[in-house]
């Protein structure tokens, strides 16, 4: 914040630029700081707002009142002074007028006497009682000649302007407010002014009248105006706050109960105070938290019902099934003596019975995964022989639709520590898919490791998938192609499974294709249980493929994943993008 | 947001601001409340003339002539007018008096005397006599200096192009002619109570005749709240001290408007107060509003008030009557009316002179006298109608003059005043005497009584005086006689013949004359120059009581032979008179006098 004095100039006026600088920069910090705390508390708060908005109008609208009120006072206060000191001036200015009907000549010396004696008289007599009014007779167009008279004595020439001067000089009544000097006290003067006909021409009555008293009123009233508007605007507020927090409390324990059922707790219930809106609002929330329960628990229980059906069915079926099994398996050996269409069905009867057991352990399979008792029997694995394996075993089928297994591991040993059956049953299934779809075209399976995870690709070249395909692969049953032939006699159940296991690792199971341009499926296991993957070792898009919309931004990997509207999305990968949520 | 903030902050700041805009502004403009009033129709100045200037004429005499008038006037410029007529050189020997500016009012016993130089200047030289000082209260007191000063002034004409003279040399003192008093002022009667506060004493006062009518009538108010004429001090009563006028009294549509301030002010001193305002301002009609402290107290009908409260008892009209044969007789004159004889016959004789009064319902009598020795003295009684008994006076005099009752309004005490053997006594109706002292020394000859019974004249080692009297608890007093400068000398009689005016008989350059004078001596005018004798007894009737030139009802003695205003009252004029025996020499009607 404060920056070093420059060496050139260490005056003193420098340094108070930089003190100043200082105290202005962490003025605007803090008050940088508080508007935001402000803003924060705006908008979080509804009491905040109410209140605030609350006393911002009735603060204009008492302020108004409150100023045409002290308006009016003040305008009747000086009104009524007006009356009356223009009542006076005119008796004043009659009586004067009498007084003076006499003299035709300003010279004569019983006029002054008589100005004087007007002057008192019309000031009422003693000084000390005349609650500081002054009357003052001038002579303007006998300067000389006569003599201003005032009474009390005084000087009033600074507060009877050349323009009130003028208009009374011009044969008006006229007054105007003026603020002075008479008494050693400086105070408003409601100077009128009026002039009295006399034979030997004009001359002037002036009343000063004091304002202190209209004043002080004024200002008395004013004081309880504005008291009593500030204790009004206060009171709005209060009772503002008071009935927002009347309303915003049952909201703010609504808004509760709504996160705790919604983090699980079916239980939790409002608590129902009388009958009013609030009761019905918390009796109606009750009412459906209750209705929530109940339909999650009956869908719950429906849920686990079906589950524990299909366990039942596939157990229920294996005991027959092996029976079966043996009586196929006695027909299958002796086939060579039966007829050769007996035989073909023998054959036939074998094989379906392989899948309807495939079928059958796979469906135990999930329903384990359903239950939740599947568990995971993780060991570090060196997984390059698990690939080789895989790839090995399915060399045979490979050769018979004429696709080559390509492999791209590691020299080293990729250590993690998985349950090697599961990831070797989830790659055996993906690279039976690829083989199965792979249109003669060669698989590559690739291995990559990084500090946190391990990542296996399947790529192929076949038919690719379909936008929004990727997440369909994954159901139980699906089939991209219902009409098209089971080479390898997959049950269907083989992708949900894997995903299952993958999920069971705490790891991704990834899929991405194109139409024409084949799929690649990726497997990402955290190199360690129970760790948190954040990134995979390798891209989920192969790097040979032409993408829309330009390609993917350079060295950044790209995620594939659900888009608005259940469309594909392809964006540059993030960390929290980076995994599939189904 | 910031939005809603900034709307926070401002209605805040509004808030206040607002309020405290709202107040009474420290300045405004001028605003203009309508026309102002229009003038009026004034009064009028007062109707008289001013007194003459400098250039009103160049012959010397008629110069200093108007020179003692130019003073005359609104007093503030007295100075000033006198000194348009002094050569600025010699300003400084008429010096303004610092304190009030008093003129000394003389009378020129003879026409100026001119002595004229070659060189154009010339002096004149004025015979005077102060008749007294007019005072700024109007008042005339008596003079102070030296009665028949003589004054000399100096001329020289003015510079060239100026055609009248200037004064150079003149007495340090403003003068005034006593014709100008006549001719610049108005002559005003105010009225003070006496100290009973039951009848109103005259006092008179002189207003320049220029005064607006409206502050003539402040003058007098002024007047009234201030002190009566040195003279008349001892015999009246003044306002309450602190009694004075708050500004000018103002009067229009017959409604008059005074406001004093006068502590203790009651009722009773206001109704007192309102008859004295409705006769010292006796050409005021309508209403008259008393305001003290501008408070509105008392409201008066001033022609209403006059008629209730008359200055004196109505007598109806005079009875004349005269001495004949030692006996008092009933005069007759066509178309007056006469009465009878009001004492007893047993006691109507041997008498040297007499007065009757009417006081109310009573008639008082007082009877001078004589025995076979010639030795007189003073019998006194009262009665309704006929006065039945008279009782004698103790003592024997040389010689009593003509008594004369005091008229008070108390009837309980009825006291007179007569001069025996030159000492002035006071006497009841049941004659007794008692010498009464007087500040003047010498050898009181002759005594009057005024109607109000307040005011006396006396005439002391022959010069006239007047004196106040007070009736205070039963003593009489005479207050300090006031000198009446006449032009006369030698006086031997005198009796009131108006309000204010007196009638005085005397010598003018040794021949016995009647002359008229105001009661302060300003004025005089002669009745009677054709004598031949000296009077010896003047009685006067003042008919118009209330101020102005009586119709002249005055009767004398002189040479032994009574004459009524100018003619001789002849014998058969006289009532219930036996016809003399033939032969005998009839006596003549002597000591004729008013019965009122």
């Amino acid at each position: 914040m404060v920056t070093s004095p420059p060496p050139a100039s260490p005056t003193t006026a420098s340094r108070r630029l930089q003190a100043a600088r200082a105290l202005w920069h962490a003025l605007a910090a803090g008050s940088a700081q508080l508007v935001a705390d402000l803003h924060q508390t705006w908008r979080r708060s509804l009491q905040v707002r109410v209140v605030t908005i609350t006393l911002v109008a009735s603060s204009l609208l008492v302020g108004g009142f409150a100023y045409l009120i002290a308006d009016k006072i003040t305008s009747i206060l000086l009104e009524n002074a007006e009356t009356d000191v223009l009542m006076r001036l005119r008796n004043g200015s009659d009586y004067a007028g009498k007084q003076f009907r006499t003299f035709s000549q300003p010279q004569e010396a019983q006029l002054q006497d008589t100005i004087d004696g007007t002057v008192s008289y019309l000031a009422g007599g003693d000084p000390a009682q005349t609650s500081g009014v002054v009357v003052a007779i001038t002579a303007d167009r006998h300067a000389g000649v006569i003599n201003t008279r005032t009474s009390p004595v005084t000087d009033i020439q600074p507060l009877v302007s050349p323009a009130l001067r003028a208009a009374v000089a011009d044969g008006k009544v006229a007054h105007q407010i003026r603020t002075g000097e008479l008494a050693g006290q400086r105070t408003k003067y409601l100077v009128y002014g009026s002039p009295v006909p006399t034979r030997f021409g004009q001359v002037e009555l002036y009343y000063l009248v004091p304002l202190a008293r209209q004043d002080a009123t004024a200002a008395d009233a004013r004081a309880t105006v504005v008291a009593t508007g500030v204790a009004l605007v206060l009171l709005l507020g209060l009772l503002a706050a008071l009935v927002t927090r009347l309303v915003v409390t049952p909201v703010r324990v609504a808004a509760r109960t709504a996160q705790r059922l919604s983090a699980g707790l079916l239980d939790q219930r409002m608590v129902v105070n009388g009958e009013d809106d609030l009761a019905l609002l918390a009796a109606s929330f009750n009412q459906m938290a209750s209705n929530l329960q109940r339909q999650i628990l009956r869908l719950e229980e429906m849920s686990r019902l079906q589950r524990r059906f299909t366990s039942d069915v596939s157990h229920e079926l294996r005991t027959p099934l092996t029976t079966v099994r043996m009586a196929a398996d006695l027909i299958f050996s002796e086939r060579d003596e039966f007829d050769p269409a007996v035989a073909r069905s023998a054959e036939l009867l074998q094989a379906e019975l392989d899948r309807f057991e495939e079928l059958l352990t796979d469906l135990l399979e999930i329903s384990r995964f359903d239950a939740g008792f599947a568990m995971l029997d993780s060991e570090p694995t060196d997984l390059v022989p698990v690939v080789h394996r895989v790839a090995d075993r399915l060399t045979g089928l490979a050769e018979r639709v004429g696709v080559a297994i390509e492999l791209d591991v590691p020299a080293t040993a990729v250590i993690a520590e998985v349950d090697p059956r599961r990831v070797e049953r989830v790659l055996r299934n993906l690279v039976g898919n690829a083989v199965e779809h792979g249109e003669g075209r060669p698989v590559l399976i690739t291995l990559g490791m990084d500090q946190n995870a391990v990542a296996i690709t399947v790529r192929d070249h076949g038919v690719g998938l379909k936008p929004g395909e990727e997440k369909l692969v994954f159901n139980r049953f699906w089939r991209a192609d219902p009409s098209r032939a089971r080479q390898t006699g997959g049950t269907g159940l083989g992708l949900s499974i894997s995903l299952e296991d993958a999920r069971l690792h705490g790891g991704w199971l990834e899929a991405w294709g194109a139409p024409g341009q084949g799929a690649q499926f990726r497997l990402t296991l955290p190199a360690r249980a129970g760790d948190r993957l954040t990134t995979s070792p390798l891209r989920l898009v192969p790097v040979d493929v032409t993408l829309p919309f330009g390609g993917p931004r350079d060295g950044g990997p790209l995620a594939i994943g659900p888009g608005s509207a259940g469309a594909l999305a392809i964006g540059p990968a993030d960390g929290d993008r980076a995994e599939v949520t189904s | 947001m910031r939005r809603r903030l900034l709307a926070v902050l401002l209605g805040g700041a509004l808030l206040p601001v607002g309020l405290t805009g709202c107040g009474i502004p420290a300045e405004s403009d001028v605003l203009v409340d309508g026309r102002g009033p229009a003038a009026e129709a004034g009064a009028s100045n007062g109707s008289g003339s001013q007194p003459p200037t400098r250039t009103a004429s160049t012959d010397p005499k008629e110069f200093v002539r108007n020179y003692l008038e130019a003073a005359a006037g609104e007093r503030d410029q007295a100075y000033n007018r006198a000194w348009g007529f002094i050569a600025p050189e010699a300003k400084g020997r008429l010096q303004e008096k610092q304190s009030e500016i008093a003129l000394t009012v003389v009378r020129l016993r003879e026409s100026p005397e001119v002595k004229r130089n070659n060189d154009g200047t010339s002096v004149v030289t004025l015979n005077v006599q102060q008749v007294g000082v007019l005072k700024p209260d109007g008042t005339l007191t008596a003079p102070v200096a030296a009665p028949e000063p003589r004054y000399q002034f100096a001329l020289r004409p003015a510079n060239t192009g100026d055609p009248g003279l200037l004064i150079t040399d003149l007495p340090n003192v403003l003068l005034l002619s006593d014709e100008a008093l006549q001719r610049y002022y108005v002559e005003r009667t105010i009225y003070f109570w006496n100290s009973d506060q039951n009848r109103l004493v005259p006092d008179q006062r002189y207003q320049p005749s220029t005064m607006p009518a409206e502050r003539r009538v402040t003058e007098v108010v002024k007047w009234l709240a201030g002190e009566p004429s040195d003279w008349l001090r001892p015999g009246v009563i003044r306002l309450p001290s602190g009694t004075a006028p708050i500004n000018n009294a103002t009067g229009s549509d017959g409604r008059w408007e005074i406001n004093l301030t006068m502590p203790g002010a009651n009722a009773a001193r206001l109704a007192r107060l309102a008859t004295q305002l409705a006769w010292s301002l006796p050409e005021l009609t309508g209403q008259l509003d008393l305001k003290i402290q501008n408070q509105s107290r008392r409201t008066i009908d001033l022609e209403r008030e006059r008629l209730d409260n008359p200055l004196y008892p109505s007598s109806g009209s005079p009875q004349q009557y005269c001495v004949y044969d030692g006996a008092i007789h009933p005069l007759s004159f066509p178309g007056e009316p006469s009465g009878p004889v009001p004492i007893v016959a047993a006691a109507n004789k041997g008498i040297v002179s007499a007065a009757l009064s009417r006081s109310q319902n009573d008639i008082l009598a007082a009877l001078v006298v004589t025995r076979s020795d010639r030795r007189q003295r003073l019998m006194a009684g009262s009665g309704r109608d006929q006065v039945p008994v008279l009782n004698g006076s103790s003592r024997w005099y040389a010689s009593v003059g003509r008594p004369t009752w005091l008229r008070s309004a108390d009837q309980q005490h009825q006291y007179g005043l007569v001069v025996a053997d030159g000492q002035l006594y006071r006497f009841d109706d049941l004659a007794g005497m008692v010498p009464v002292p007087l500040a003047v020394e010498g050898p009181v000859t002759a005594v009057a009584a005024a109607l109000d019974g307040h005011r006396i004249a006396l005439i002391v080692d022959g010069l006239l005086y007047v004196a106040a009297v007070s009736l205070d608890g039963g003593v009489v007093t005479i207050g300090s006689p006031r000198r009446v400068v006449t032009p006369l000398t030698d006086l031997t009689a005198v009796d009131w013949y108006a309000e204010n005016q007196l009638v005085f008989a005397g010598s003018e350059d040794r021949r016995p004359v009647i002359f008229q004078i105001n009661v302060d001596g300003a004025r005089d005018i002669p009745l009677e120059r054709e004598i031949g004798s000296p009077v010896t007894h003047l009685s006067a009737y003042p008919a118009g009581a209330v101020g102005g030139v009586p119709t002249g009802l005055y009767m004398y003695e002189a040479n032994r032979v009574a004459f009524r205003n100018k003619d001789i009252i002849k014998r058969d004029q006289v009532l219930d008179v036996t016809p003399p025996p033939a032969g005998t020499r009839p006596s003549n009607p002597t000591v004729p006098f008013f019965l009122y």
